[in-house]
């Protein structure tokens, strides 16, 4: 740009800086009702997962009257986007911030800011990292969600407890460095290291998704030919899992044991291709994530850890 | 070569987004949202620097996510080994500005397509980033690091200054040097540049080199800003940093746009993001409207270059 380009630039943006500011006047009285807000930013919206916490979120949001705002990284790994859709929310104001991490530890950078704005956290199924949080001063008022290790343990017992404590087991793993998975992988290695019948004989990301559970467990089927009993450390995983099982042609040798109790799981165990899966209850964390939001706001005080339960879902009990 | 009339085009787009946002939501227009945009729009303004530089020259660069996620690691590993910043910085900006080079080198010498050669590097560095940090993010840095992104001069935060110091120097290479000339020349004509005597493999070459460059200057912004150095980091910055650049009214034919369409460009992707997100709206239909926007501003674009020829 010349000078005078500059010139006629900075000319535009003071008109049209003086043309909105009048135009803008009356605009700033409808802010809205005074019901609080809370704000609930989740990693993602294309996981049905955090489309049921959602649900049980806004459910506790009408039953309380509080408005409940949701945001969402167009992809689960994006931590930097998450920071910015809650810097973003910060700026309008909101009561309390109710989170699912996207990086244990990334996000703490953006706590900070909420601390600093004064909102109260609550964070929900991914736990932040606690050394991170507590050098940067954040305290979030509370953590709702399962216990991944005790889910991961869960299913490591039941692999022992259908095979006889013999199997020769391939995992499949989140995103490396994540709490969640990583949780569920120790609880389900320490839950099978008593048994000397159990050989991991194959561990590898998938990174969450179901294409890449496809692709990396054909890829292990082809190391390892003798590989009978697959544990998924999320159900999206496990269903690519199933698929490179049958393309294999071995539907109802191996068995896949997963994590979430998705409605895909659930059907396939029903159908006998899947054999157990972790139930987790995000509908239910959504709404004890807001009803916590909603008592921090009040200045009621809430326990540091909420537990929410899990359960093994199998043939058995399957809906 | 410049046609004020389409920059200003695009600052209008601008200006009247803030407008509309500015009636729309009571928090748009406060000094703390405008700096929270300009600072969450620092790291994509910076790759789309490079991007501009290549595509200027008639290339396109789709390593840059690729290139910030390795120079990232790079930096986050080196730092966490105890080096101090005096050498970590200049190791990740080195690695960075080779990978642009090797893209470059490739395309120039090797007489392969942009497309294909960096489609390669981006899974490249890609890998490479991952196989050093065995996939695993590097966190927690010192805070005298981290100022590059927390910091503040005055009530500005630090990625914004950096971000204005990177554009007015590379605005002073591609308007007052005469690498900068060429850039336009060879994407303009390459054949006609290159029977003028100008070395244009070695000016691609180095086209290329700036963008390695840019993409790691900007992971050292998100790499103090996230307090860790992911390997995962920077996935789908490539369509970012080509969207604020093509908005900026850059042709990707090559040989016509500026550095200041594209700042406005990254700032129009910025602040859509923001404005979507103050809102309340949909993240699904955050990216209904910011493809529509894309597609919207280049047509309008392409309507007004048909318009300034007859």
């Amino acid at each position: 740009m010349t000078w005078n380009d500059m010139k006629k630039t900075i000319a535009l943006v003071l008109t049209a800086a003086a043309l909105s500011a009048s135009c803008n006047r009356g605009a700033t009285g409808n802010a809205g009702t005074s019901k609080p807000t809370v704000a609930l930013v989740l990693k993602t919206l294309n996981h049905p997962f955090f489309v049921d916490m959602r649900r049980g979120a806004q459910e506790a949001a009408d039953r309380l009257g509080v408005t409940l705002q949701v945001q969402a990284a167009e992809r689960e790994i994006d931590v930097e986007k998450q920071m910015q859709i809650v810097e973003n929310m910060i700026q309008t104001g909101i009561q309390a911030l109710c989170i699912t991490p996207s990086g244990s530890r990334e996000i703490v950078s953006a706590l900070v800011k909420a601390k600093d704005a004064k909102v109260p956290i609550v964070v929900v199924d991914t736990r932040v990292d606690a050394k991170a949080a507590a050098d940067a001063g954040v305290r979030p008022e509370t953590f709702v969600g399962s216990d991944n290790y005790e889910g991961g343990k869960l299913a490591g017992e039941y692999l022992i407890r259908v095979t006889g404590g013999k199997a020769r087991v391939g995992i499949l793993e989140g995103i490396p460095g994540h709490e969640t998975g990583d949780s569920r992988m120790r609880g389900f290695r320490d839950a099978v290291k008593g048994s000397p019948g159990i050989t991991i004989v194959a561990s590898q990301p998938a990174n969450w998704e179901r294409d890449q559970g496809f692709n990396v467990f054909q890829n292990m089927l082809q190391a390892h030919q003798d590989i009978d009993s697959v544990f998924a450390c999320s159900d999206l995983m496990a269903l690519g899992a199933i698929e490179a099982i049958a393309a294999a042609g071995k539907t109802g040798r191996i068995r896949v044991i997963g994590f979430d109790a998705l409605d895909d799981a659930k059907k396939a165990i029903a159908a006998g291709t899947m054999e157990a899966s972790v139930a987790q209850f995000p509908s239910e964390m959504g709404r004890a994530a807001v009803e916590s939001a909603v008592k921090v706001i009040r200045g009621e005080t809430v326990p540091p850890d909420i537990k929410v339960k899990l359960e093994l879902v199998t043939k058995d009990n399957v809906k | 070569m410049i046609v004020p009339a389409r920059q200003f085009g695009t600052l209008i787009g601008l200006l009247a987004l803030c407008a509309i946002l500015w009636i729309l939501t009571p928090h748009f227009m406060s000094v703390s949202n405008l700096l929270n945009v300009a600072e969450q729009t620092s790291i994509n303004a910076i790759v789309a620097v490079g991007m501009t530089f290549v595509i200027l020259s008639g290339g396109i660069d789709l390593s840059v996510g690729s290139i910030v996620a390795l120079s990232g690691v790079v930096l986050g590993t080196s730092l966490q080994a105890g080096h101090s910043l005096a050498v970590a910085l200049p190791l990740s900006l080195a690695v960075g500005l080779l990978c642009g080079l090797a893209n470059g080198a490739l395309v120039s010498w090797g007489g392969l397509p942009p497309f294909i050669v960096t489609l390669g590097t981006m899974s490249i560095a890609r890998g490479a980033a991952l196989l050093f940090t065995e996939g695993r993010p590097v966190s927690g840095f010192d805070p005298s690091f981290r100022v590059l992104a927390t910091g503040r001069v005055g009530f500005i935060p630090a990625p914004v200054i950096e971000t204005t110091v990177v554009y007015a120097a590379a605005h002073f290479v591609l308007a007052r040097t005469t690498f900068g000339r060429y850039v336009y020349a060879i994407g303009g004509n390459e054949e006609a540049t290159r029977l003028s005597g100008v070395s244009v493999r070695f000016h691609k070459t180095m086209i290329y080199g700036v963008s390695g460059l840019m993409s790691a200057l900007a992971a050292v912004i998100l790499t103090a800003r996230l307090n860790s150095a992911q390997p995962i980091a920077g996935m789908m910055y490539e369509l970012d940093a080509i969207a604020a650049t093509v908005i900026g009214g850059t042709s990707l034919m090559g040989g016509d746009g500026t550095l200041a369409g594209t700042l406005v460009g990254a700032l129009i992707m910025g602040v859509l993001r923001n404005g979507l997100n103050l809102l309340g709206v949909s993240s699904f239909l955050q990216q209904i409207v910011i493809g529509a926007v894309i597609v919207v501003a280049v047509l309008i674009d392409t309507v007004l270059k048909r318009k300034n020829r007859t």
